[in-house]
C-alpha cells in the first residue's frame, strides 16, 4: 500500500471511527452510515490538511468513495 | 493542532464524570465543535466532554434556550450574528441604520450571555472575521458604521462577566475561508477554528498561573557582563539599544505586583550585584527580589535554596537565563521547572513570558507574598528546633480568624484549592461549575482563613470544606498555602472545627505532593482517618494564636 493510501485510511478513519484499516478501502457514501454532507466537509478539510492541497468545490462533491478520493489525489 | 488529531481526540472513548458544555454560534459548528471537543478533553483527560449546539443563525434563541445546567458556555459571535446584512451569505445592502438594529440585537444577545456567565463559566469570543464588503469606503480604513459597531461591542465586553477574548488573539491572517462559509456555511479555516476553539477552551479552563520566577543577571536582567563593565556599565535604556532588558524588569516589576515571586540566581560577585541593584535607574524594585543568591557556586544549587525558602514546588517556577548550558543544568536538576532561554527584542516571548504568571484578579493576598515569605523565613529557621518555635510562636501575636460562609462564594477559596499542592487534603481539583455544585449542597459547610501576626499579615491562607453528618464534620477539601506552614495554623483549624463537632472524618488521600498533609495525618490522626476531641488534645502541640470563628454575612444570591 502507498504513502498516500495509508494517509488517506488515516483521514478516513478521523472522520469514520467504527471502520477498522480493512474497510476503509471499500467505503463510500452508499456502505457508510454516517457519511453525510457535514462528513463530506470534515473529510475534505482533513485530506486538504494532510496532503497540504485545496479542493474546488465541484472536487469535493465527487468524493464520494475511498477510491474516488483516491483519483481525485491521482489526478492532482 | 491539525484537524485529523482533533477528530481523532474527539471521537476517542471518553470516560468519567460528563463535563457538559454549550458551544453557542450563529454559524454551522462544523470544524469548531471538534477543536474545542478535542481542546477541552485534553485539559480535562478525567471527564466525558459532552458538547451541545444551537440552531444556525440564532445565537439568540440559543443562549435564551439554554436551560439546562452546564459546566461551561462557549459563545463565538461574528458580524452576522448581529444584524445579517453584516455576513458575507446574505449579500443584503448595508446603511447607517444597520447601527441601531445591530444594537438592539446585541442587548439581546446581552442578556442571554449575562444571565448564563452569572451561573456559569462563559468564554465570549467577538468577530474574529472581516465584516462583508458592503462600504464604499476603503477597506483600510475605519468607516463610521465599523466604528461604531465595534464601539457597542468594547462596551458591552467591558462590562460582562464573561472572559472575553482579545479580538487580535482570536483572528488569525487567512482564518476566513469564505469558500466553506459560501459552502457549509462555516466561515472558518481549519487553522482559525483550532485558534478559536484553543482560546476558548482556555477561557473557561484556565491554566494554573506559574508563582514564581528566577532571572539571571547578566545579559538578562541588563545588558553587559557586571564582572567586566562593572556596575555603572551595565545597561537598560534606549541610549545604548538594550531598552529591551528595561521592558523585562518592568515586566518583572508588574509580576511582583501581582504576587509572583522573584529570585535572582547568578554567577557573579556578591558586592557587585549589591552595588548594581541599588542603582537609581533600575525599573525592577530591588524590594521584590528575594533571594538574591550572587556567587560563583553551581547554579542548580542556587535555585534549590530559592525553592526552599519560598517553599513552591519546581513545577510552578520559571527559570530565565540567556546561557543554553546553565539553562540545561538546572533542567537536569529540576526536570519539572520550566527553563526559559532570553529572548532579546523579542516582543512575542516577552508576551508569553507575562502569559505564565497570568490571572484575572490581583487579591490581597498576592500584594502580601514576598514580604510575608521574608518574614517566614525566622519562623521557618525556628521550625526546627521546637524550643525555638515555641518562643517565637508564643510572641508572635498572631490572629486566626475563620470565616465560616458559602454565599457569596469567596473567589480566593476556589483559587487556593486549585493551587495548592503540599498541604492539600486530597489533591482533588474543581472546575468552577464543580465547585458551585458542591457549595449548594445543603450540608456543606465552607470555612475561609485569614491569619496575621507580629511578622505581618499573611491574608486568606486556608480553605476548609466539608459536610455535617451525625455530629462529626466529613471534611473534603483542606487546603492551606504553604506561606503559612510552621506556625501551626492547621492544628488551630482542627481545634476550631473539634470546638463545633465531635469528631472530624478526613477524606485524605495521599498524592505524590501532599507529604505536608500526610506528615501532619500520621501526627494527628495516627492510622486514622477520624480525629476526636481526646486524640486531638494528647497530640496537640501548644497552640498560641488568638482565634475567632464568625459567620459570613449573607448578601444575597
Amino acid at each position: 500500500m502507498s504513502e498516500s493510501q495509508e494517509k488517506l485510511i488515516r483521514c478516513f478513519q478521523a472522520v469514520f471511527p467504527d471502520l477498522n484499516h480493512g474497510e476503509v478501502p471499500r467505503a463510500s457514501v452508499s456502505s457508510v452510515a454516517a457519511w453525510d454532507s457535514v462528513a463530506t466537509v470534515r473529510l475534505a478539510a482533513a485530506v486538504e490538511e494532510e496532503f497540504g492541497i485545496q479542493f474546488e468545490v465541484d472536487q469535493i462533491e465527487k468524493m464520494t468513495s475511498f477510491q474516488g478520493c483516491l483519483e481525485l489525489l491521482a489526478g492532482r | 493542532m491539525k484537524l485529523i488529531e482533533a477528530l481523532q481526540i474527539a471521537n476517542a472513548r471518553h470516560e468519567g464524570r460528563p463535563f457538559q458544555v454549550l458551544l453557542a454560534c450563529g454559524c454551522t459548528p462544523l470544524h469548531l465543535e471538534t477543536f474545542v471537543k478535542a481542546h477541552l478533553s485534553l485539559a480535562l483527560p478525567a471527564r466525558n466532554v459532552q458538547l451541545r449546539t444551537g440552531l444556525y443563525g440564532d445565537l439568540a434563541g440559543t443562549l435564551e434556550g439554554a436551560r439546562q445546567p452546564c459546566d461551561a458556555v462557549l459563545v463565538v459571535l461574528e458580524w452576522g450574528d448581529l444584524d445579517p446584512r453584516l455576513a458575507w451569505r446574505s449579500a443584503g445592502r448595508v446603511n447607517e441604520q444597520v447601527i441601531a438594529d445591530a444594537q438592539a440585537r446585541l442587548n439581546r444577545l446581552a442578556e442571554g450571555i449575562t444571565a448564563l456567565a452569572d451561573t456559569m463559566p462563559l468564554g465570549l469570543s467577538l468577530p474574529s472575521l472581516p465584516l462583508a464588503p458592503a462600504f464604499h469606503t476603503s477597506s483600510q480604513e475605519l468607516n463610521r458604521i465599523e466604528s461604531a459597531l465595534w464601539q457597542m461591542l468594547y462596551g458591552f465586553a467591558a462590562s460582562t462577566r464573561a472572559v472575553v477574548l482579545h479580538p487580535n488573539h482570536a483572528s488569525l491572517e487567512g482564518g476566513h475561508d469564505l469558500k466553506t462559509e459560501l459552502r457549509s456555511g462555516f466561515p472558518y479555516s481549519v487553522a482559525q477554528a483550532d485558534r478559536l476553539a484553543a482560546a476558548l477552551a482556555r477561557a473557561v479552563l484556565p491554566r494554573a498561573p506559574k508563582k514564581g520566577l528566577i532571572t539571571d543577571l547578566d545579559e538578562t536582567l541588563w545588558s553587559g557582563v557586571l564582572g567586566d563593565d562593572g556596575p555603572e556599565g551595565v545597561t537598560w535604556d534606549l541610549d545604548h539599544k538594550t531598552q529591551f532588558h528595561a521592558l523585562y524588569q518592568n515586566l518583572l516589576n508588574t509580576l511582583a505586583e501581582a504576587g509572583v515571586l522573584l529570585a535572582v540566581a547568578s554567577k557573579n560577585d556578591a558586592g557587585l550585584v549589591d552595588k548594581a541593584l541599588t542603582r537609581a535607574d533600575l525599573v525592577v524594585g530591588r524590594n521584590h527580589l528575594f533571594p538574591i543568591e550572587a556567587h560563583w557556586g553551581p547554579k542548580a544549587k542556587s535555585v534549590e535554596r530559592i525553592l526552599e525558602a519560598w517553599n513552591v514546588g519546581a513545577d510552578s517556577v520559571v527559570f530565565v537565563d540567556d546561557n543554553p548550558l546553565e539553562l540545561e543544568q538546572v533542567r537536569t536538576a529540576f526536570p519539572t521547572l520550566e527553563c526559559v532561554e532570553f529572548h532579546k527584542d523579542d516582543a512575542a516571548w516577552l508576551r508569553e513570558l507575562g502569559d505564565s504568571f497570568a490571572k484575572r484578579e490581583v487579591r490581597a493576598e498576592d500584594k502580601l507574598r514576598t514580604a510575608s515569605i521574608r518574614a517566614g523565613q525566622a519562623i521557618r529557621r525556628a521550625a526546627a528546633d521546637d524550643a525555638s518555635l515555641d518562643a517565637l510562636l508564643a510572641g508572635a501575636e498572631a490572629r486566626v480568624s475563620f470565616c465560616w460562609g458559602k454565599q457569596p462564594p469567596d473567589p480566593r477559596a476556589l483559587e487556593l484549592i486549585n493551587k495548592t499542592n503540599q498541604f492539600n487534603l486530597n489533591g482533588v481539583r474543581y472546575t468552577e461549575a464543580d465547585w458551585m455544585a458542591y457549595l449548594a449542597g445543603a450540608a456543606t459547610q465552607l470555612a475561609v482563613v485569614d491569619y496575621q501576626d507580629r511578622f505581618g499579615k499573611l491574608g486568606k491562607i486556608a480553605v476548609l470544606a466539608g459536610r455535617e453528618t451525625a455530629g462529626r464534620f466529613e471534611l473534603d477539601v483542606w487546603v492551606m498555602s504553604c506561606r503559612a506552614f510552621s506556625r501551626r495554623i492547621e492544628h488551630q483549624c482542627l481545634r476550631m472545627l473539634l470546638a463545633r463537632w465531635e469528631s472530624v472524618l478526613l477524606r485524605f488521600e495521599p498524592t505524590e505532593r501532599n507529604a505536608p498533609m500526610q506528615d501532619f495525618v500520621a501526627q494527628m490522626a495516627a492510622g486514622s482517618r477520624t480525629i476526636g476531641r481526646a486524640e486531638f488534645r494528647r497530640r496537640c502541640p501548644p497552640l498560641y494564636h488568638q482565634a475567632e470563628s464568625h459567620q459570613m454575612e449573607c448578601t444575597g444570591v
